[in-house]
């Protein structure tokens, strides 16, 4: 008894600062939100959550029916749709076509420039994209251009090329990381005994990949189901623009919008999390080990 | 008849290696291309601008001055960016490196359960889902539009991530050598031993928070206590005014200091991701 306790006492300083800060501004917050999304609570009406009335499944029994959170959810989903596959399989033929490379220099050189974007501030890529697009492309001319990119139905593909520019190095880094455990002997014996280059591909890449390749589609879904910083910044908090999803119009209830209904805001948020955990579980029992 | 035999399968061209160099160097000038061009941009004239050219007639340094001067709260802004980001890195980077260690070298009771909630953590949007109550715990301790504030939910942005690379690095080590440091006094040999972990997380931290939008836009008012990424995408994005060089000028002062830090760090940088931060 006297062990085990001294033992913690060695252990919880060093534990403590990060489960602080973790528990208090993230595990906490949300916690804290989803006891808000059951009250009535407006900022400018109550004074805190708890002087608010508690109305149970009422916020969500309007958010069902609400058709912005419809069409938010709609939105964040297309968006996910466009953005997910390039964001999985572009790093993934990068990384094999890198790991080919036998020049150790040369390696390290494409290595280097793929990882270039990421280390940018992600929404600040909104002016020069806008500029690419509208002057080098000659996409769109320059009476529309402070509006374009959040009007159309293109913005999803320029935010999502965005996206993928910024990321490609940094994915395929994590795709390096998992062939580099791969045995080449592995690649040889399947030659020796004649396979074709596909079927290597097939069976051996791809199949020791399958766990990273799991890992980065959650992830990313995650981001992209969840991206409000880009929408904001292009479309604003327009409705008529395919950008107001779910997460902006969280936003826009919580601190803008009439008497900042925060309890309604909150059920948004919550709403949207709960649809993105389900397809989490759904993708970890599609990428379940079959063996 | 033998030195025939040996140089038939050299004649062939390399179609394979021409094309694996073809699409990385292609994919490489992809990368490239924009920044290059933005950068270009910055020192272009004003004629030049609205031209195609890529190459500038004469060089204008004149849009960093206006960049620089067109929004007088601009020093300020970079100012709050770097007091928040350096901050940020050093306490994120310090708590993660003792949590990782506590996780693999000591009797951590519950040590699963704890690994697996900052793990789930990262499935979960609660910076967007949580964001009412975090501009409630900031009211309710006196931070809103205070800059200094944003260092506390800052420490969030990408603490589970770095505890799970900390951790990854750590398991690494050999069981052993922590107890004989110990008896030897060398922890800064464990520390040399983890660098280039360190460095993965400094940078990760530094991209977080040097980037990060959502939180310094909802937490903070006043122009001259937001961070330099919130002052600039706004202007960015409603960009109408804002003629394009100077824009691209703008967009340079952002970007150079993770440019700057990673052509400094990078070699630490790629041996630290190999080494075992993306394996964990």
């Amino acid at each position: 008894m006297w062990r085990t306790t001294t033992r913690a006492a060695r252990t919880w300083p060093y534990l403590l600062p990060a489960l602080f800060f973790f528990v208090g501004w993230q595990l906490w917050p949300i916690v804290r939100a989803l006891w808000i999304s059951f009250t009535s609570f407006s900022f400018l009406l109550d004074d805190s959550p708890e002087s608010a009335k508690f109305i149970w499944f009422q916020n969500y029994v309007d958010a069902v029916k609400d058709p912005l959170v419809r069409s938010g959810l709609w939105h964040a989903a297309v968006f996910t749709a466009i953005f997910l596959p390039g964001m999985i399989f572009l790093p993934m033929v990068m990384a094999v076509l890198v790991d080919r490379v036998h020049n150790k220099k040369a390696a390290g050189v494409y290595r280097l420039i793929l990882l270039i974007p990421a280390m940018m501030p992600g929404p600040l890529g909104i002016g020069p994209i806008n500029y690419m697009l509208v002057n080098v492309f000659h996409l769109y001319d320059v009476t529309n251009q402070p509006t374009w990119l959040g009007a159309t139905n293109l913005t999803f593909l320029s935010l999502a090329l965005m996206e993928w520019w910024w990321g490609l190095g940094f994915h395929t880094m994590f795709y390096l990381a998992g062939l580099s455990t791969i045995p080449k002997e592995l690649y040889e014996s399947a030659r020796v005994d004649g396979a074709s280059e596909w079927r290597i591909f097939w069976n051996i890449t791809f199949a020791r990949l399958r766990p990273i390749l799991l890992v980065l589609v959650v992830l990313r879904f995650g981001t992209a189901f969840a991206l409000i910083d880009e929408y904001i910044l292009t479309g604003g908090f327009d409705r008529s623009r395919p950008t107001y999803t779910w997460t902006v119009y969280m936003w826009d209830t919580a601190f803008q919008l009439g008497d900042q209904n925060r309890g309604y805001a909150a059920t948004i948020g919550w709403i949207g999390t709960i649809g993105m955990l389900g397809v989490v579980l759904w993708l970890f029992y599609v990428f379940r080990n079959k063996d | 008849m033998a030195r025939q035999r040996r140089s038939t399968p050299q004649r062939r061209l390399p179609w394979g290696s021409i094309a694996k160099h073809g699409i990385l160097i292609s994919t490489c000038g992809v990368i490239l291309f924009p920044l290059a061009w933005v950068l270009l941009l910055s020192v272009k004239s004003l004629p030049d601008a609205y031209t195609n050219r890529i190459w500038p007639h004469h060089f204008d340094f004149g849009s960093y001055h206006r960049a620089l001067t067109a929004i007088d709260t601009l020093p300020q802004n970079f100012e709050n960016s770097i007091v928040v980001t350096v901050a940020t890195m050093v306490i994120t980077t310090t708590i993660a490196v003792l949590a990782g260690y506590a996780l693999v070298h000591l009797p951590t009771p519950g040590k699963r359960l704890i690994l697996g909630i900052f793990v789930a953590s990262l499935f979960v949007p609660s910076r967007v889902t949580g964001l009412i109550s975090i501009w409630e715990i900031q009211d309710r301790l006196g931070l809103i539009n205070n800059t200094w504030g944003l260092i506390l939910p800052y420490q969030t942005l990408a603490l589970a991530v770095s505890v799970f690379i900390m951790r990854g690095v750590f398991e690494t080590i050999p069981k052993e050598l922590p107890e004989s440091a110990r008896v030897d006094g060398a922890s800064s040999f464990m520390i040399l031993l983890v660098r280039n972990g360190v460095i993965v997380v400094v940078i990760t931290n530094f991209i977080a928070a040097w980037g990060e939008w959502l939180l310094a836009n909802t937490l903070t008012n006043d122009q001259e206590k937001r961070t330099l990424t919130v002052v600039l995408a706004s202007a960015n994005a409603g960009f109408g005014q804002w003629l394009w060089p100077t824009m691209a000028a703008m967009y340079v002062i952002a970007i150079l200091p993770g440019l700057l830090a990673f052509a400094f760090a990078q070699r630490w940088y790629l041996r630290g991701l190999q080494e075992g931060a993306l394996k964990g």
